[in-house]
């Protein structure tokens, strides 16, 4: 597993964004997004303008694995949703296949059980997205395209002009 | 592993600042996050106790811009160094690219790096990572202090692999930028190497992205209604149909269950055999504004979806629970209950008042 670079093609991206999008519309969320467990986003959906996306990705995939050793510790595998209440909004996450989590933030114009129940059915085909995804990574050959060598060069150029003392 | 999005072409890496507790982890992030351009960096988040020393991890993510079309984000993170902190330490290595292992030059902090290191050793290993396999840089922090090691000594402890190393001392910001440098280079060498993927992205390349784009509140790549998408509604009608079919697990229950005698105890011989979510038996577990019981919301969300055999097959089983739970009560209660009417009766048979 730790050699397994997450790739997602725009393919995939746009399934994941009409399932997540439908989900919303459904349970009446406010927005969801996509993180995978060591804190990428991947993607999201719905009113995240006002959302430090990148930070609450890597607090929310921070939580949960701390949420999965206590799991461990109580003799669970794995706490497989987590709801955080608030006064206003709330929070649902749910695991996707083996690597996402599926982060819906919601408010009082819906219930944690119609959440509860869609995100559920979604986490299911997003987690048939991934296996795909896995399975085409696993077996194809071609080199990436997007990180060649020019890329790193690249990287050190700019690298050069950002870090200075 | 190195995340690669070729929707929103990002490539988004994940480097650990590893060290003993008081080596400068923390003080490295910090530097880094007061020199670097605001464009270019994040919101620095630090979890950390009442003292500042780090609880869990601070986080700094750096977006250096769009090189080859693709915005390469950096996501920096720290451990916190104490002993007993090795869960949550363990935790902030998942998916690691690249350590930079923050070693404190003073002599007597030597057992402590040497600790440490190992620890890293250890924790890698359970996430499956080699240690040697790994991009590491070594970084031997607070050389202004007076009295350190020299750096041969700290090698010969440290680095007996040979891996590049750097002097720094964290808090003036001498040889931050270097190791941080160079960790980004090796991480992106390996992602080179390793990197695979399908034949070509059938993303439209939008080469107007502008590396300061991306640290703005990001542009939505699909503005929140989705009409914009042309396939959606072919993409979403078949999913639909594949999400109801091959969901094994709650649907063979419902068949055996008619079968257990209807006796109280079914309560507790129900419930671990179908375990939608823990708690989802209802709102009042969970808060007080969500009035409706689980099973009526089901009833409600799957007259929002066009009922699938699953829902229906769900819905069963939860009225059949609903049903066989309601009426009965917890075997004391009842035996007690039966005790109270037997005495009433003789009661009311002897006139006794």
């Amino acid at each position: 597993m730790s050699d397994d670079s997450l790739i997602i093609y725009e393919e995939e991206i746009n399934q994941i964004d009409t399932l997540i999008s439908k989900m919303l519309k459904g349970a009446e969320a406010k927005c969801a997004l996509l993180v995978d467990k060591d804190g990428h986003l991947i993607t999201r959906q719905g009113f995240t303008h006002s959302l430090d996306t990148t930070a609450l990705a890597a607090l929310l995939a921070g939580s949960f694995a701390s949420t999965k050793e206590i799991a461990r510790l109580v003799g669970e595998p794995e706490f497989s949703v987590l709801f955080h209440q608030g006064k206003k909004d709330h929070i649902h996450m749910s695991l996707v296949g083996e690597r996402s989590i599926l982060v819906v933030i919601f408010d009082d114009r819906t219930t944690i059980g119609m959440v509860r129940l869609y995100a559920k059915e979604t986490a299911l085909e997003l987690a048939k997205i991934f296996e795909k995804i896995q399975g085409q990574s696993n077996s194809s050959e071609q080199r990436d395209a997007g990180i060649t060598g020019d890329f790193t060069a690249q990287a050190q150029n700019k690298l050069d002009d950002i870090f200075q003392d | 592993m190195v995340s690669i999005n070729y929707s929103s072409r990002e490539v988004c890496c994940k480097i650990v600042y590893y060290g003993p507790g008081l080596s400068g982890k923390t003080t490295n992030l910090l530097y880094v996050h007061s020199k670097v351009p605001a464009d270019t960096r994040g919101k620095m988040i630090s979890l950390a106790t009442e003292a500042d020393r780090t609880l869990y991890f601070d986080f700094l993510p750096i977006n250096i811009g769009s090189i080859n079309g693709f915005a390469a984000k950096f996501q920096l993170y720290t451990v916190p160094g104490q002993v007993y902190y090795n869960a949550t330490r363990k935790l902030v290595l998942r998916g690691v690219d690249g350590v930079v292992f923050v070693a404190d030059s003073q002599p007597d902090k030597m057992d402590e790096n040497i600790e440490s290191l190992s620890n890293l050793e250890e924790n890698l290993r359970e996430y499956g990572y080699d240690i040697n396999e790994l991009p590491m840089v070594i970084q031997f922090n607070k050389r202004d202090l007076p009295g350190v090691m020299t750096v041969e000594e700290l090698n010969a402890r440290l680095n007996t692999k040979g891996r590049p190393y750097f002097e720094a001392s964290a808090t003036v910001g001498n040889g931050v930028f270097d190791t941080l440098k160079l960790i980004i280079k090796m991480v992106l060498e390996k992602a080179k190497n390793s990197a695979s993927s399908r034949p070509k992205p059938t993303v439209s390349f939008a080469p107007a992205q502008e590396p300061a784009a991306h640290h703005e509140p990001e542009p939505e790549k699909a503005p929140y209604p989705e009409p914009a998408r042309p396939q959606p509604s072919q993409a979403a009608a078949e999913p639909v149909a594949t999400a109801t079919m091959p969901e094994p697990t709650p649907a063979p229950q419902p068949a055996p269950r008619p079968e257990p005698e209807p006796e109280p105890q079914p309560v507790a011989s129900v419930e671990p055999t179908y375990r939608p979510y823990p708690g989802s038996e209802g709102g009042p577990r969970v808060s007080e504004n969500t009035s409706v019981q689980g099973s009526s919301l089901r009833q409600a969300a799957s007259s929002h979806t066009t009922a699938t055999p699953v829902m229906e097959q769900r819905q069963a089983v939860e009225n059949f629970q609903s049903a066989k739970t309601a009426p009965t009560m917890a075997p004391s209660v009842k035996r007690r209950a039966d005790k109270e009417k037997k005495r009433g009766f003789f009661k009311r048979l002897f006139g006794i008042k």
